[in-house]
């Protein structure tokens, strides 16, 4: 077989770590890259995937690198030597099994707090919003003035969610139908929603803006645009958002939604 | 079929191939037939183990499931069942030893006795079964009678029952009849209709009622020292079997569905033993076959085992 | 011992089945070897329609609701352009025929048939008539399938994954009438099929090794799919279980996953009591088991190919075994990383996940012990050692792709994304496949008695390489952004409309991808009939299987095979030639003596 030939292919398998980085380093420049985030514990999230992805970028450039050079190394062009008869290494095995295991424990334990955070530490106050997810829209549902859930006076919208900035808000998650996710890419959160069960969301959003609401779980043939907008702002403007809201919603009464209750039987 | 045979079987006949018998070095000191009958009991275990699983989540997930009173279910009848079911692992055992034995009539017969007690079981099961489809207990929505709690879509529903016209016309027979031709029973119960017939017909129905319309219904008998354990049987739709009026029981549907899925499985686990068994009884039962009816019985044992776990599950908690 | 007859002594053409019929010969035939080969076939033809099903899904993503072209035209689409739904029910199909027609059947179908006797010595499988019946299962899960696109409401649209409650109630899903049934029907299939071939494995390989073939003399394929096939046989149970009682909310109006009061389509859901998170508990129960049904026969077979091309033995054979072992057996413990955010129980969220982060490390070692093989080897650029060395290659990738989604907090952000579809399609394709492609190049001679042609087989490598990674290394930065997965249209989004450009790129790589396949295509039916005759042995391999004639004929060996050593002594010093084969006697002279006899 050609030298030639060897080349040529260790060189392909050069290729690989070379464009894959090439790829993660020029995407952020066109923009494909993580969204803006404008959350609190974003930061955390972010910087975790940050960590992932130089480690294991490290272990992806150093094995592809290996695999390179050996090839390069033991082509069979290069001449008249015998392999070497080699069974395998005890020293070897441990060292390669023990690094790993150390390092992926480690990041076993570095992330738990963030996921506690998220997923674990809810925060203790009544629902800001109730999010019911259905084909293919997010009602949502807003305390009235007695600040309950639940009461005639509530406020009923449809996918247009507002929050407020720079305070813990929790959105309690419903289905009525079927399995939704409820994906806001800009403060990284999702959860499924689920018929049948209520689960707690909490986040703090620090920036004002507007953004989407993305449903990240099959939900039919209009999963795709099962599109909300979340509009982030200081709390004054949200207030008076509310307040306009519910003067429309008292305008329009009677308030059709009867559904909606019957679905969450509270 | 026979031609496949033929095209795979070692032909030794069809000598200058140069074909070897070849010789192996297994692994374990079992025969195949015996090591692909564990390892296929190993997939069917976890197949129950799947259904248990499922069946155990769903009921503590629950919030409230029926006793099994409610839902007709009769220890003795159960416990019967199980009993049934060991005594055929013991004689299909005793079968075995028989054919070691080479006493083929023997085995033959405690073949036989293995089928029937099989037999049996499927036995009692249908009676079982039956029992439920006559209180409308069914694991499916169109045919189940089953609501879970006695609200207005309750009412509505027995309502919507009693405007049957086929119900109208018996309705009306029986308030024809002459007291003195129903027994004193019937009378009474005559009297409770005609009070659930005004409840549902009433505009203004509030859940206290059709609480009680249920309890006329299809009474469940209460905890041991209150309820005097017993009402089942005195119930409208048992007084008259034609009525079939929907009946109130907390948890039931998803009970019906697990207790016919259960049992529904194991039932074809059973159907199939007693296919095999006829095909075995269809051989000379003698030492040559004894692995043949070793590998029954390990099966055997394992639908018995399965129902062990079933029998208590389903029956006592 | 003394009389074994050398293989160089037996008549070297294969001998042809006796007069028995066409039918029993080539359809229902118990050989394990033409069995393997139907499996073979039919699985590449599966694979080739979904292919096509994958391009079809591609065309959407790249312009959405433009016309399809070919699929627009064999399905009744109107005016050529896909309805959003038609777009589910793709990769829905895409992914079940993907998945359970081709990678499982041909891993385990077509080479653990074809390979499992000839590699202990066997003459046949154990059961053959099981074996026989494990094909013929396959079928009717393929007309399940793919009746269910010409059925009323269309083929399974809830995803491979069927998650109720959209797959359970009829009124949820556009495909509410019978594509959801058939799929679960076409899975009980695929399941009995498995089924009836994992126990037959084992029997096999348990009871019907050659003398001398002790377990660790077994070459990696066979621990392989000896561990696939305990896999197969302990979790597929649970999803057939699992498929029934689906069956039974779909058909009987149970409710084991339907929560109560759920209203939809406006109307209240009769049934409830039931919990939607079961099933996927019970689906990934199998599924996450599945994954590695997928992939470890690869690996066994990228070992096997590996050492021979490097002329070297396996680093680390034991610890290859062990790794094996333990994938499996963590694989088992590991599901609920597929449902982070599904709302179970976060703190069994935290177990989950430090037992994902753990099954990495077999992996390491398997990986590693790779390169340790390859290190100071003869290295011989076959086709079939590219498609071997890619499969490491693309094997890295994707696992290292799996350890961001084991960490639970990035997995919030990346669950659900591109990012997951570009995690398995490096390991399942770039990984699988791969090494499935490269298997085909190294087993050709044997299966046909011809070897497929070289020059091709490096242009269709090269080819499918670079369109591969392509199609598919951009899904990572686009699932950075979040792009959702089973989006028939993202770019109405204001954080996605901007992604279009690269998809259609991504796009137009996976047409490159599939088009490359007719130079596969053709080489391997050229082959079959014109290519150059092989030997016994053209690769001067280990193996037992290549002392049998090329093709084997019935009951495989021609002599008594008896076994003196593991299958990776290449190169061993002292020993003139390169290889010394399983069956070679073990002193040197009459290693000499058999080198000399060739
Ligand atoms: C062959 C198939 C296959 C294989 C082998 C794997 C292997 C792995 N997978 Fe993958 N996975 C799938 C197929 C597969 N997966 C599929 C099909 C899905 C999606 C299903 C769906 O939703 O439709 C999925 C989804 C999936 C998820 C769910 C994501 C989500 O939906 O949010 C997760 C989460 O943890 C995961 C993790 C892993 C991990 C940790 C491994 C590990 O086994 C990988 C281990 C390998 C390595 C890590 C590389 C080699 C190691 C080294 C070079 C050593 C050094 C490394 C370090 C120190 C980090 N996979
Ligand atoms: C083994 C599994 C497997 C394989 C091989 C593939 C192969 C491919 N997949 Fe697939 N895919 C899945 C499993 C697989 N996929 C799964 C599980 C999903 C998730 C579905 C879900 O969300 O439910 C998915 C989803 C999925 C999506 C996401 C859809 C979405 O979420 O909206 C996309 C999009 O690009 C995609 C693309 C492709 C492409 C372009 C290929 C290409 O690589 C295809 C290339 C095909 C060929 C190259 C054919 C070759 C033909 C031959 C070799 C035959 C030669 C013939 C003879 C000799 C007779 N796949
Ligand atoms: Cu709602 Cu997807
Ligand atoms: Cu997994």
């Amino acid at each position: 077989m050609s030298r030639l030939a060897g080349i040529f292919w260790a060189l392909l398998f050069l290729a690989v770590p070379i464009l894959g980085v090439a790829t993660f380093a020029v995407a952020p420049g066109y923009g494909i890259w993580l969204p803006k985030d404008v959350s609190v514990h974003g930061a955390s999230i972010d910087s975790l995937f940050y960590f992932i992805l130089v480690l294991t970028g490290v272990v992806f450039v150093v094995t592809e690198g290996l695999l390179f050079w050996f090839l390069w190394k033991y082509d069979v062009a290069r001449g008249e030597r015998r392999a070497t008869y080699i069974q395998g290494s005890h020293t070897l095995e441990v060292v390669w099994t023990i690094i790993p295991a150390a390092t992926l424990l480690f990041i076993a334990i570095y992330q738990m707090n963030a996921w506690a955070d998220v997923k674990m530490r809810r925060p203790r106050m009544s629902p800001t919003v109730e999010v019911i997810a259905r084909q293919f829209e997010w009602r949502l549902r807003y305390p009235g003035r007695d600040g309950q859930l639940g009461t005639s006076d509530d406020l009923h919208l449809v996918n247009d969610l507002h929050l407020p900035t720079d305070e813990e808000v929790l959105v309690q998650l419903k289905s009525m139908d079927v399995l939704h996710s409820f994906f806001l890419p800009h403060v990284r959160i999702k959860q499924d929603a689920v018929p049948g069960m209520k689960i707690p969301v909490w986040f703090k959003a620090t920036e004002a803006g507007e953004f989407d609401i993305v449903c990240a779980e099959l939900c039919g043939w209009g999963h795709y645009k099962m599109k909300g907008r979340v509009t982030y702002e200081p709390r004054a403007a949200f207030d008076a958002w509310l307040e306009r809201k519910y003067a429309e919603q008292e305008a329009t009464q009677p308030q059709p939604e009867p559904t909606a209750d019957i679905a969450t039987n509270d | 079929m026979t031609a496949s045979t033929v095209s795979i079987h070692h032909d030794h006949g069809h000598g200058g191939h140069g074909h070897v018998h070849l010789q192996y070095q297994p692994g374990l000191p079992l025969t195949r037939g015996k090591l692909i009958m564990w390892l296929f009991l190993s997939t069917e275990i976890m197949f129950f183990a799947a259904l248990l699983g499922s069946y155990v989540v769903l009921r503590f997930g629950a919030a409230i499931w029926p006793k099994p009173h409610h839902v007709h279910l009769s220890e003795p009848i159960g416990a019967f069942n199980t009993f049934v079911l060991i005594c055929s692992s013991v004689t299909i055992v005793l079968a075995l030893e028989a054919a070691r034995a080479n006493k083929t009539g023997l085995a033959k017969a405690w073949m036989v006795l293995t089928l029937l007690l099989g037999a049996l079981f499927l036995g009692v099961k249908g009676y079982e079964y039956q029992a439920k489809f006559s209180h409308g207990i069914y694991p499916m929505t169109p045919r189940s009678l089953i609501h879970e709690r006695p609200d207005l879509y309750y009412g509505s529903a027995v309502r919507a029952r009693l405007g049957e016209p086929a119900i109208i016309d018996k309705l009306k027979e029986l308030d024809d009849t002459p007291a003195q031709n129903l027994s004193a029973a019937e009378v009474e119960a005559r009297d409770t209709l005609k009070k659930v017939r005004e409840a549902v017909a009433a505009p203004d129905q509030q859940a206290f009622d059709m609480a009680w319309v249920a309890d006329k219904v299809m009474p469940l008998p209460g905890e041991g020292a209150h309820g005097g354990g017993h009402g089942a049987g005195h119930g409208l739709n048992d007084a008259f079997p034609w009525l079939r009026l929907p009946i109130v029981i907390p948890g039931g549907n998803m009970w019906a569905s697990t207790y016919f899925l259960l049992t529904g499985f194991h039932a074809i686990h059973v159907l199939v033993g007693l296919i095999v068994f006829v095909v075995l009884l269809t051989f000379r039962l003698d030492r040559k076959r004894a692995g043949m009816i070793e590998n029954a019985g390990l099966y055997w044992h394992f639908v018995d085992l399965v129902w062990i776990f079933l029998f208590p599950l389903l029956y006592l908690f | 011992m003394s009389t074994i007859v050398a293989p160089s002594h037996a008549p070297a053409a294969a001998h042809q089945p006796h007069a028995a019929g066409f039918l029993s010969t080539y359809v229902f035939s118990k050989d394990h070897k033409v069995i393997g080969l139907q499996f073979l076939f039919s699985t590449l033809l599966w694979f080739l329609i979904g292919g096509l099903l994958a391009l079809a899904v591609r065309w959407q993503i790249a312009w959405p609701w433009s016309d399809v072209p070919v699929v627009g035209k064999l399905f009744p689409l109107e005016g050529g352009q896909m309805p959003p739904e038609f777009y589910t029910m793709l990769f829905t199909m895409h992914a079940t025929v993907m998945i359970f027609l081709v990678i499982i059947p041909i891993l385990a179908g077509a080479f653990g048939n074809f390979l499992i006797p000839l590699m202990i010595g066997a003459d046949d499988m154990a059961f053959p008539t099981l074996n026989m019946l494990s094909y013929w299962f396959m079928w009717p899960a393929f007309i399940c399938f793919g009746a269910s696109f010409f059925v009323e409401g269309g083929a399974a649209a809830g995803g491979w994954t069927a998650y109720p409650t959209l797959s359970t109630n009829p009124a949820a899903a556009v495909s509410g009438g019978w594509g959801q049934t058939l799929w679960l029907l076409g899975l009980t299939f695929v399941g009995v099929s498995s089924m009836l071939g994992s126990v037959n494995y084992m029997t096999t390989i348990i009871l019907m090794r050659a003398p001398g073939m002790t377990m660790f003399r077994l070459p990696m394929t066979i621990w392989a799919m000896f561990i696939t096939a305990i896999l197969q046989a302990f979790a597929l149970p649970v999803l057939t279980a699992a498929g029934f009682m689906q069956l039974a909310d779909r058909v009987l109006g149970t409710g084991f996953f339907s929560p109560e009061g759920s209203i939809i389509n406006n109307t209240m859901n009769g049934v409830g009591g039931g919990q939607p998170l079961l099933w996927q508990h019970l689906f990934w129960f199998y599924s996450h088991p599945a994954v590695y049904i997928m992939i470890l026969p690869a690996m066994g077979m990228v070992s096997d190919i590996l050492t021979c091309f490097a002329r070297k033995p396996l680093f680390g054979y034991r610890p290859m075994v062990y790794s094996i072992a333990g994938i499996a057996g963590l694989g088992f413990i590991v599901w609920g990383h597929h449902m982070f955010m599904s709302g179970m129980n976060p703190a069994l969220g935290i177990t989950f996940m430090v037992a994902t982060m753990m099954i990495a490390l077999p992996s390491a070692v398997k990986t590693f012990n790779w390169l340790g093989t390859v290190w100071g080897g003869r290295v011989q650029f076959t086709t079939a050692m590219l498609f071997a060395l890619s499969f490491v290659s693309m094997f890295i990738i994707g696992g290292l792709s799996g350890i961001f989604m084991a960490a639970t907090p990035v997995d919030i952000f990346i669950h659900d994304t591109y990012f997951i579809v570009a995690h398995f399609h490096y390991v399942l394709f770039a990984g699988t496949a791969m090494g499935v492609f490269g298997a085909i190049y190294f087993w050709f001679p044997k299966m046909f008695g011809r070897t497929m042609n070289e020059s091709w087989g490096k242009v269709h490598f090269f080819l499918t390489f670079l369109f591969m990674n392509g199609t598919f290394f951009p899904m990572h930065i686009l699932g950075a952004v979040g792009f959702p997965r089973r989006y028939a249209d993202a770019y109405h989004y204001e954080t996605f409309h901007h992604l279009q450009p690269l998809n259609a790129f991504m796009t137009w790589c996976a047409i490159g991808m599939v088009a490359t396949q007719a130079i596969f295509a053709v080489n391997f039916f050229w082959s079959l009939f014109f290519g150059p005759k092989a030997g016994r042995n053209p690769w001067n391999a280990n193996g037992l299987e290549w002392t049998a004639p090329s093709p084997p004929g019935h009951g495989n060996f021609d002599y008594q095979p008896v076994v003196y050593r593991g299958p990776y002594e290449y190169s061993v010093p002292g020993v003139e030639k390169d290889h010394l084969m399983q069956t070679d006697p073990p002193n040197a002279a009459a290693a000499a003596a058999a080198l000399a006899a060739h």
